[in-house]
């Protein structure tokens, strides 16, 4: 039998074009071994999990090589703007005037039931803020975003989000895997899972974080859960180091750095070469040729200063205030453009929480991402990737029309888990859309409503995915994004 | 787009007003909503008709399920109601005809078809013959009392109104009792809701208590509850009269006999040994089973491993740690020939033994050193004791049966609550081994997550360790619903789930950890779970360190709670709030009295305060917070104990959802599994339930088919990378069929005859020629067996996270040996890196290392130490390119390989071929060859070159010479640890 095993298949399939063999990228590569081995970046698990493979009868290697979806995408990226903390939909999105007729009122026994914070909940309080309307479509949206006002014909707003929970943990685990547990696979796993990447030189799934803090739960925003390793998504910071442990704090001299990297080769080698048959071993050595292709592509695609000036300010990166986003937004265009399958961007801890001094709070958040993500829509426009990348905006959940405090003036909003807003724009999406409504005072979805489910499922369906025929099998069970909740896609804000 | 009125009703608004408010909501809002909404006779039926009423009718309804009309929908069948109006995710006849899995066999429902039955149930499941407000309750008229009791009485009146408390002397858990009321009189008059105090201050808004809401975490009775607790007792206020059905596996109609005959539900008996030809390759039973199947495939064992290949595999997989160098020369230099024989004796002696497989049953347990769970992630302060009896149980080598007891029922075999404390040294090791169950994640401290159903969730979590754990099967699938391909029904999955309810009651809960709670919280002994066990001699130690300090603290307090009123009230403000939780309460408690409360909100002006008397305040605060510090916490145990008292009855929960309550069930196991077992026997003890002892007896029966066989399996898997049944949580159906049945019996019969010894068992493995064999394949054994699943050759196999880890600091001679005892510190550096803190004697060994599940050490975490969510089995082995990372530029590699630099020097001196050979002593644990010798000491002699040039150009502190050797000989070492042969065991 002349079977190879799937682990050395792949590794043949994969040599590189600039590198053509093991010993060339010893002996040539000069930016050095220690330096160079980015690969994790890009999470290939070089030795997947063969054994779970077999025991499954599923997919016999997990890999990002480029896989079919199950019908023509509209999409071929995602970037995904992940406002933790609970943006305010009545201050931003969703204008309710009749708030002001119940201003101060207590909540009533039910509401009550959605508040975390209850013993500090104060009345209902209408927005501080004047919407106008914009764009041909007329959509409303808050002074506080005046960028954005500018593009509503491109987004459709989906008024009636709800969720289950009204704490961000859970929350957010139901945001990213569908369900209040933590051990669940993130919807970016699940993507890059289906669809591998078109890219192998980069990693398929980016979360560019921000540096002043992750948001909460952490890494398991990104992770794969059950799910291969390989699907995790791969963390880029947008200062410094892009990776942990990129470089040593002080690298070796050149010199002394050849002469360790040439003994390491030739321990290697002949470590390998006395034993045949070990795939895990031939695996090990292709991190290091994987590394160097990956760290040249991952420098280009990282590094903005390549841009015009004139986009650089578009994105705010001469602003104090605009330019960390800025530049992760701006980052998140390179990547797309470069064929990374989705990338998320992420801000400041949970820079939405606005639980007290909601005008002072919330206009810091928006002041931070309104000019970049305006910037990013048009930049996407001019370069003609909007067509082919969905955006998406939102947050674990919205917040309560009511003061989170009993003394007026310094009062913020307390988490809305049964009605927020998100916004789609790009690939395939109806601009200029609303989709849905809440209630009179902006509470609760009432018309059309749209579970997480349904949002998650319209994502692989531009995707070109079907969230019923996404699944893995783990536990003897087959598991899917949307497990088995009834989730239908919101054609309302497709154009088709 | 109307608002609910129950929104906007405030707090205390007469009831009179309230009504006019809802009729005036309510008649707009319906009156535009009826138009739109679907109804059962015109929209749904037909599509139910067509597609489902063949298998779903009135006379035939499959599974109890008849869909022909509403109510019987409401009815539903055997798993539960199909129908929640206003719920549409949680309507099994949206869910399953949504997900595809019906109709059966049928063409499926159209999204159009699919989207009108969700928008139906939706706008609240009408049909003709509902009225309007009926409809908007989205109920039928009949109050369910189950459902009523479940999950409106259960979540907001039990806590005070129950089990351990009886507040105003009111008991709800009867009707009895209800009806008999409290010290205001009854709470309940049947056919008058109006006259039910329970109604009254429910409507009053005085119950459940407001104060109590947020830390307490419950929430007002909402007005749809409300609305059926009145219809419920003006129906009469009858209790929900069904008891929990016997399950007799005689008759069980849940589970077929044939059922029980799938091999892993049956006992393992002792097989025959099979017959081979070449008697010279076996050296124990097992070697013939594996031999016979090779034979089969024209295969036998490979040769003998190398001498030293042997001595490094058998070092790691028994304690986790390679040899020293003087281990490896007075190994070749034991010329008798049972030299192996005496190193496995030796080995399985070492106290390193229990720590390197505690970690594996750690895995299992879902140890960490924190919560989990919430975004805090609460550290666990007393988990460590639970990690030290494990160690220190298996280097006992404490017999496997009593090893499962003392952790499923420790607190059920004596009395510990009547033992007079400090405890004697065996009841507290028995508190401590209940840790067991302990110990998955728990964010329940957090009150904005610790409601019913993450409560429920804690008790699943425990539940799957327990079963994937000791019993090997995925039962928590039946959580939700009857396992589709493993004869577990939900039933059975709930009667497991009542055996841990009397010692983990999600009405009536006990906070995991007092961190993160607020200040305001009611966290004391009585509402937690750490008990005062420890034993007598550590609480006596803790005692005596602890008097002077508290003394000095009680010095202070009392200086602090003289000061004048306004100083205090400037600190309250200014200081306490950003206090560290532990003294924050205490401080504030302190300062706190009714001087300073009669101060104005206001905040205190500066002008009013003598600023040098303001920095003495400040500082006497600060001495107290620092005094408060020193002190060594209270030894406690994180123990699992019964809580006393009957248990809030436990329902079958219909997917899972605490709101969809099915029958009651008592404690029982699985009915399955009841071929030749005696049955689970349930004796209540004076002192406890007796649930989880009946439950450790019940699996501890020699012949239970499933608790050796899957002991046996885990330890196999160890060795050989895979166990014989490779889903080593997974003994059902769908788990893997085991690649030599007959030796796991035989090993299964074996170890529980040896008396559940686990060192006797592995003396069996290491000694084996299976075991001894190398791990070089060739051509026919690739051919033959491409997976090694016959075990043709040794797997050759990659460290796992801590021996990596343990090797480098053990190498560098950095390794701190110190067992037991609180968590080793980790740092989270700016970059985000987690590593563990040094201490002056270097770093101990990664099971002593604080594990936190939200910051794993990141080293650990890149070699795939597990998340264990909740806990892990088996863990994976990857190879990514972040280990290079790691292992090539992280700071913990690099100065331990300078450390290992400097030791080798301190050995041999400046000789390089000295020095190569010493390296490769220490870190591949045996000598360079004739080659390695050579070509090494040149690679080093040109790295001290390159090193000395580089030196001319700086100016360093050391002499040149001296430091560019010593630099040499580390980058030496350093891409040595990088090796592939480190890294990896033949």
């Amino acid at each position: 039998m002349k079977t190879r095993s799937p682990s050395a298949m792949r590794a043949a399939r994969q040599k590189p074009r600039a590198v053509s063999s093991r010993r060339d990228f010893f002996g040539r590569v000069s930016d050095g071994l220690h330096g160079a081995a980015l690969a994790t970046l890009f999470g290939q698990d070089l030795l997947s999990p063969r054994s779970a493979a077999a025991a499954t009868g599923a997919r016999s290697v997990y890999d990002l090589t480029v896989r079919e979806p199950h019908f023509e995408p509209k999409a071929k990226s995602v970037i995904q703007f992940f406002m933790n903390g609970g943006p305010s939909q009545v201050d931003l999105f969703d204008p309710k005037p009749a708030l002001a007729k119940y201003e101060g009122q207590p909540p009533g026994r039910d509401l009550a039931n959605d508040i975390e914070f209850i013993n500090e909940a104060g009345g209902f309080m209408p927005s501080p803020y004047s919407f106008a309307k914009h764009g041909q479509s007329g959509m409303e949206v808050s002074e506080i975003l005046p960028h954005l006002s500018e593009q509503v014909d491109d987004i459709a707003f989906i008024r009636s989000m709800y969720t289950t929970h009204f704490n961000h943990e859970p929350a957010i685990f139901i945001m990213q895997g569908g369900r209040q547990f933590s051990n669940r696979p993130t919807i970016g796993s699940w993507i890059v899972y289906g669809l591998g990447s078109e890219n192998q030189n980069l990693p398929a799934y980016v979360v560019l974080d921000d540096p002043k803090g992750l948001p909460v739960n952490h890494l398991q925003n990104w992770q794969a859960g059950w799910l291969p390793p390989v699907y995790q998504g791969t963390r880029v910071r947008s200062e410094g180091a892009p990776l942990l442990n990129l470089n040593p704090a002080e690298e070796y001299p050149s010199p002394v750095l050849d002469l360790a990297r040439s003994l390491l080769a030739r321990m290697d080698r002949s470590h390998r070469d006395a034993r045949p048959a070990q795939p895990e071993l031939e695996a090990r050595l292709m991190n290091y040729e994987l590394a160097a292709r990956m760290q040249m592509e991952a420098s280009d695609a990282l590094d903005v200063s390549q841009e015009s000036e004139s986009t650089r300010d578009m994105y705010g990166l001469n602003d104090e205030r605009t330019s960390s986003y800025g530049k992760r937004c701006l980052m998140a265009r390179r990547l797309v453009e470069r064929g990374v399958r989705l990338v998320q961007i992420y801000i400041e801890g949970q820079i939405w929480d606005n639980h007290s001094d909601l005008d002072k709070s919330l206009r810091y958040a928006c002041g931070k991402t309104d000019q970049p993500i305006s910037a990013l829509i048009r930049d996407l426009k001019q370069t003609g990737l909007f067509e082919q990348t969905l955006l998406v905006w939102g947050g674990e959940f919205g917040r309560l029309p009511l003061a989170q405090s009993r003394e007026s003036g310094v009062a913020g909003r307390d988490h809305g888990p049964t009605g927020f807003t998100a916004w789609l724009a790009g690939a395939g999406v109806k601009g200029g859309t609303i989709h849905g409504a809440t209630d009179e005072i902006g509470y609760r979805a009432v018309e059309n409503r749209v579970s997480v489910h349904d949002l998650h499922a319209t994502i692989l369906h531009q995707l070109g995915m079907n969230h019923r025929e996404l699944v893995y099998s783990h536990d003897g069970r087959d598991e899917r994004l949307t497990d088995e909740f009834p989730a239908r896609v919101v054609r309302e804000v497709l154009k088709s | 787009m109307h608002v609910d009125p129950h929104l906007l009703t405030g707090r205390f608004v007469p009831i009179r007003s309230v009504v006019a408010a809802v009729l005036s909501l309510v008649s707009g809002g319906l009156a535009a909503q009826a138009p739109s909404a679907p109804l059962f006779e015109t929209e749904i039926a037909p599509i139910l008709e067509e597609r489902c009423v063949a298998c779903h009718g009135e006379d035939s309804p499959q599974a109890g399920l008849d869909v022909s009309s509403k109510q019987s929908l409401l009815a539903g069948g055997v798993s539960g109601p199909a129908l929640i109006p206003s719920a549409p995710l949680e309507s099994l006849v949206l869910q399953k005809t949504a997900s595809g899995a019906m109709p059966m066999g049928g063409q499926k429902l159209t999204p159009g078809e699919i989207d009108l039955i969700r928008h139906w149930i939706e706008s609240g499941a009408l049909s003709r013959s509902d009225d309007e407000v009926s409809a908007v309750a989205g109920r039928a008229d009949h109050a369910n009392p189950r459902e009523v009791l479940v999950t409106t009485l259960y979540v907001k009146c039990l806590l005070c109104h129950g089990r351990r408390r009886q507040e105003g002397g009111l008991d709800l858990r009867t009707r009895e009792a209800a009806l008999k009321g409290g010290v205001s009189g009854p709470a309940i008059v049947p056919g008058e809701p109006d006259r039910s105090l329970l109604i009254r201050r429910i409507v009053a808004e005085e119950m459940p208590p407001e104060e109590h809401q947020a830390r307490l975490s419950y929430r007002p009775v909402t007005s749809d509850e409300l609305d059926s607790l009145r219809r419920w007792i003006s129906q009469g206020a009858h209790w929900d009269d069904e008891t929990p059905a016997n399950v007799d596996p005689a008759a069980d109609p849940k589970v077929a006999s044939e059922d029980r005959e799938f091999w892993a539900f049956q006992s393992p008996t002792r097989p025959t040994l099979p017959s081979v030809n070449d008697r010279s390759r076996v050296r124990q039973p097992i070697d013939q089973f594996l031999l016979a199947k090779l034979e089969e495939r024209d295969l036998t064992f490979a040769p003998v491993a190398e001498r030293l290949a042997l001595m490094r595999r058998a070092y790691f997989d028994v304690t986790g740690l390679p040899p020293s160098p003087e281990e490896v020369e007075s190994y070749l230099a034991d010329n008798r020939p049972d030299a192996y024989e005496r190193l496995v004796v030796r080995l399985l002696e070492s106290d390193r033994y229990g720590e390197h497989w505690g970690r594996r049953w750690l895995d299992a347990a879902g140890y960490a050193d924190s919560e989990g769970q919430v975004d805090f992630d609460a550290v666990r302060p007393h988990a460590w004791r639970y990690r030290d009896w494990v160690i220190r149980a298996l280097n006992a080598d404490k017999p496997y049966d009593e090893f499962l007891m003392e952790q499923i029922a420790g607190d059920e075999m004596s009395d510990f609550k009547a033992a007079s404390q400090p405890l004697d040294d065996e009841d507290s090791d028995r508190l401590v081994a209940t840790g067991f169950l302990r110990m998955g994640p728990d964010g329940t401290y957090s009150v904005s997550q610790g409601f019913v159903a993450e409560r429920m969730t804690v008790v699943a979590d425990q539940l799957q360790i327990l079963t994937s754990t000791v019993m090997g099967l995925t039962v928590a699938c039946a959580r939700c619903h009857d396992h589709k391909y493993d004869p577990i029904p939900t039933r059975d999955y709930y009667r497991m789930s009542a055996i841990l309810r009397s010692s983990y009651d999600p009405y009536d809960w006990l906070s995991p950890n007092e961190a993160d709670i607020g200040p305001d919280a009611d966290w004391n002994e009585s509402n937690s779970r750490l008990l005062p066990g420890a034993p007598r001699s550590e609480v006596g130690e803790a005692a005596q360190y602890n008097e002077p300090i508290e003394a000095e603290a009680n010095r202070i307090a009392a200086e602090l709670a003289a000061l004048p009123a306004t100083l205090r009230k400037k600190l309250l403000d200014e200081k306490v709030p950003g206090l560290p939780n532990e003294v924050l309460v205490p401080a504030g408690k302190l300062l706190t009295d009714a001087a300073v409360e009669q101060l104005a909100d206001a905040p205190v002006e500066d002008s009013e305060l003598d600023p040098a008397e303001v920095s003495k305040a400040n500082a006497l605060l600060d001495s107290f917070v620092k005094t408060k510090q020193r002190l060594r916490t209270r030894p406690l145990v994180r123990a699992l104990f019964d809580m006393g008292g009957e248990p809030t009855p436990v329902h079958i929960l219909y997917r899972g959802e605490h709101r969809s309550p099915g029958p009651p069930v008592a404690p029982g196991v699985l009915s399955v599994l009841s071929d030749g077992l005696e049955p689970y026997d349930l004796q209540p003890l004076p002192w406890s339930s007796g649930r989880r002892l009946a439950l450790a007896k019940w699996l501890v029966q020699p012949n239970h088919p499933l608790t050796a066989r899957v002991m046996v399996n885990r330890v196999w898997q160890h060795y050989f990378s895979r166990g014989i049944v490779q889903t080593v949580g997974n003994f059902g159906r769908t788990g893997s069929p085991p690649s030599h049945p007959e030796l796991l019996d035989w090993l299964a019969v074996e170890f529980v005859e040896r008396g559940w010894s686990l060192k006797s068992l592995h003396r069996l493995i290491l000694t084996s020629t299976a075991y001894r064999q190398s791990s070089r394949s060739d051509g026919a054994r690739q051919q033959r067996d491409l997976d090694n699943v016959l075990l043709s050759r040794f797997p050759m196999r990659r460290l796992d996270a801590d021996a990596i880890r343990d090797s480098v600091l053990k190498a560098s001679q950095r390794l701190d040996l110190e067992p037991f005892g609180p968590a080793d510190e980790i740092e989270v550096m700016p970059d985000g890196e987690v590593v563990v803190k040094d201490t002056e004697r270097g770093q101990r060994r990664s099971i002593f290392v604080q594990q936190r599940r939200s910051k794993p050490v990141t080293l650990l975490e890149s070699f795939d130490a597990p998340q264990l969510k909740p806990n892990c089995l088996q863990r994976t082995k990857s190879t990514v390119a972040s280990q290079a990372l790691q292992m090539m530029n992280s700071e913990m590699l690099r100065a331990n390989s300078r450390y290992l630099a400097g030791r080798v020097i301190d050995y041999v001196g400046d000789d390089a071929t000295s020095q190569v050979e010493r390296v490769y002593l220490t870190a591949l644990s045996r000598p360079p060859s004739v080659e390695e010798r050579t070509s090494g000491a040149s690679t080093l002699a040109k790295m001290r070159d390159a090193w000395r040039r580089e030196l001319d150009e700086r100016t360093p502190m050391e002499p040149k010479r001296m430091k560019a050797d010593w630099l040499a000989l580390a980058t030496f070492c350093h891409t040595v640890l990088n090796s592939a042969e480190f890294l990896y065991v033949d």
